[in-house]
């Protein structure tokens, strides 16, 4: 198919294209490329049906839904406003100096699962499955079935993997806030696995886009007995990934503003697969003086 | 950093406050400025961090946007009055925009945001060159413009906001960072009054600062529950500490009275009851942190078992004289008023 002569075009004038909008060039283009509209992001996810509608037809207005919204932030407010008055981070002075040990996340009723979020390689066209529910004694139970059929799409080489992760925590009015885990230097989680390995991945605050992927990293071998097993890491284990990718240059991770922690399976083996986790907190261990674990060398040293 | 490189950022650190420091045209004052902010940026940046990067990134462009400011509003003023030295009088636009160029650059209420998050992301040493030398230069050129009542509003700002923003704060570079926005409050409510007065006090937050900072550094802490624990590293610095802090709260009869108090004598002078009455009433903020950390790391013993009880009989390493000079300096200025009484300038 030829494309028609531009000398065959009516001439376009200056502001003529917004009375004649059949004069634009991207009318030219051949009808079988689909038309780009305004609404559409980058990414669909697969099986999900294309939402061609307009943005103003995807709002779904609810009076109601929206006072208790602003109901909500502004007791966040409110408790944002109170909570220095007490001490920091809402707590005396006193607590936050004799504080060693704090449990963070503790899954005691439905309420809790509402703060993770799970996936898995269906979202990139694989065949895992991975599910969150709250499993007997009030505990967070991870399951699912791990596949690394990589997608028929004849670009991706590798998949199989499942993932858990805490959402942002936010203040009022959606704003971020951060995890402050200065005063401690240990990830303490008493959990029950299946004998695979898992990663811990911890999330922290960046500044420039090119880091939003940016993930401190260390691994989980669960024992998968029956017995529940409380893991101690350090966070001077923990190392710089980027999209599973191991940075050259490491550095240790500051605490002061972590934004979510994930618990990621890639081991490989396919199969079902099982994590229940009873709490995830922090503690201070003091014979712990560690910094960093990981010596740095000069990548291209000159003789 | 090699020793070299080391070396020169230094020296032009220093050329560049000296080069504003000596400069009478404005154009000579501004270069001087950008020579110092683009010297400390690879002290900065060294750590090899994001965060320090992103601290790093942050001063800049904050100093960068100042200076510009600064550049425009010169240009504004030599095109609106024909003079570009800085001792000549000046049109009152360009002199407001700056006043505001320079609070920016110093991390003045209500341009002080910034301070905090890149005093956070840098390592106590360059955090010490930041809230110290970096003040000077940016201050000398405030002295030496016609100030207005404006400057005792954006000093009063500063102090309340100062004492205010570092009530909660467990991270001590945020709070040394807190301190110098109410510090240089104090510096600018005198300043249009008796700008001797004001260098006096910069000169005397800088020494306090300074011992603050290296009595952190000895330490190795960063926060304060490492502070409550390093009691057993240094126990003479555990003993002076607090009264370092309450020399820098402003309280008798250490040296970080003396400024506070001739600038509320000056202050009720020249008729500024209220001013003074809320500086001092605001001062009591920053008492209330410094209080904080006293209490912390001396006051009490933190109930956690440490393993730092041997520390204090091992070598120490650090080099002890400039610390000890300063803290002798913080503690035991006062009675040098009569010195500060007679006229400077």
């Amino acid at each position: 198919m030829s494309l028609p002569k531009v000398s065959h075009l009516p001439p376009l004038r200056l502001l003529s294209s917004i009375h004649n909008p059949h004069l634009l060039l991207c009318s030219i283009a051949p009808p079988s490329v689909p038309r780009r509209t305004l609404s559409q992001s980058g990414y669909r996810r697969p099986g999900k049906t294309r939402d061609d509608r307009l943005p103003w037809q995807k709002i779904d207005f609810d009076f109601w839904k929206g006072v208790e919204g602003i109901k909500k932030h502004f007791k966040l407010l409110k408790q944002e406003l109170t909570d220095p008055l007490i001490g920091p981070e809402g707590k005396p002075i006193l607590e936050h100096m004799k504080e060693q040990n704090r449990v963070v996340w503790e899954f005691r009723g439905p309420e809790s699962l509402a703060g993770w979020t799970v996936s898995c390689d269906k979202e990139i066209g694989g065949q895992s499955e991975v599910y969150l529910k709250l499993g007997r004694n009030d505990t967070c139970f991870l399951y699912g079935t791990l596949n690394s059929a990589p997608p028929k799409d004849g670009e991706t080489r590798y998949s199989g993997y499942c993932t858990m992760r805490s959402k942002q925590p936010l203040a009022s009015f959606d704003r971020k806030k951060h995890f402050d885990w200065s005063s401690f230097n240990t990830l303490h989680l008493r959990i029950r696995g299946d004998g695979r390995p898992w990663m811990i991945n911890i999330a922290t605050e960046n500044y420039f886009s090119h880091q939003k992927d940016d993930l401190y990293t260390y691994f989980l071998f669960t024992r998968g007995g029956p017995y529940w097993q409380d893991v101690k890491i350090p966070f001077s284990k923990f190392f710089i990934t980027h999209r599973g990718r191991i940075h050259d240059q490491q550095h240790p991770l500051w605490l002061d503003k972590i934004n979510t922690i994930g618990f990621t399976l890639g081991d490989k083996a396919d199969g079902p697969f099982q994590l229940e986790i009873d709490f995830i907190g922090v503690c201070k261990d003091y014979a712990h003086t560690e910094d960093f674990a990981y010596e740095m060398y000069k990548r291209n040293p000159t003789a | 950093m090699s020793p070299l490189t080391l070396l020169t950022m230094a020296f032009t650190l220093m050329l560049g406050t000296t080069i504003t420091l000596m400069s009478t045209h404005w154009l000579l004052a501004w270069m001087g400025l950008e020579i110092n902010t683009l010297a400390i940026i690879p002290l900065m940046i060294k750590q090899n961090h994001p965060r320090a990067v992103e601290a790093t990134t942050k001063y800049f462009l904050i100093q960068a946007t100042a200076a510009t400011t600064l550049l425009f509003a010169a240009t504004t003023n030599a095109w609106l009055t024909g003079a570009w030295e800085i001792s000549q009088v000046m049109h009152p636009l360009p002199t407001i925009i700056i006043t505001m160029a320079l609070s920016l650059k110093m991390g003045l209420a209500p341009m002080h945001s910034w301070l905090p998050d890149v005093m956070q992301g840098l390592e106590l040493k360059v955090g010490l060159v930041l809230a110290t030398w970096q003040k000077l230069a940016p201050f000398s050129l405030l002295c030496q413009i016609p100030n207005s009542n404006f400057t005792i509003l954006l000093g009063l700002t500063s102090i309340i906001l100062g004492g205010w923003g570092g009530l909660n704060q467990t991270q001590l570079r945020k709070i040394m960072a807190y301190s110098s926005i109410a510090h240089l409050g104090w510096m600018l409510l005198v300043m249009q009054l008796l700008p001797s007065l004001s260098l006096m006090t910069l000169l005397v937050y800088i020494i306090m600062t300074f011992s603050l900072f290296n009595i952190f550094m000895i330490n190795k802490t960063t926060n304060i529950n490492s502070l409550s624990t390093s009691s057993m590293k240094v126990p003479v610095l555990t003993t002076l500490t607090p009264l370092i802090l309450l020399s820098l709260g402003g309280l008798p009869p250490l040296t970080g009275f003396l400024p506070k108090w001739l600038i509320l004598q000056e202050m009720i002078k020249q008729n500024f009851f209220m001013t003074a009455t809320m500086a001092a009433l605001s001062a009591l903020l920053s008492l209330y942190f410094y209080l904080r950390l006293s209490y912390n790391m001396t006051f009490t013993i933190a109930p956690n078992t440490s393993t730092n009880t041997l520390s204090w009989r091992l070598n120490n390493k650090n080099i002890i004289l400039p610390t000890a000079t300063s803290m002798t300096m913080t503690l035991l200025m006062l009675p040098l008023l009569p010195l500060a009484a007679m006229p400077l300038f």
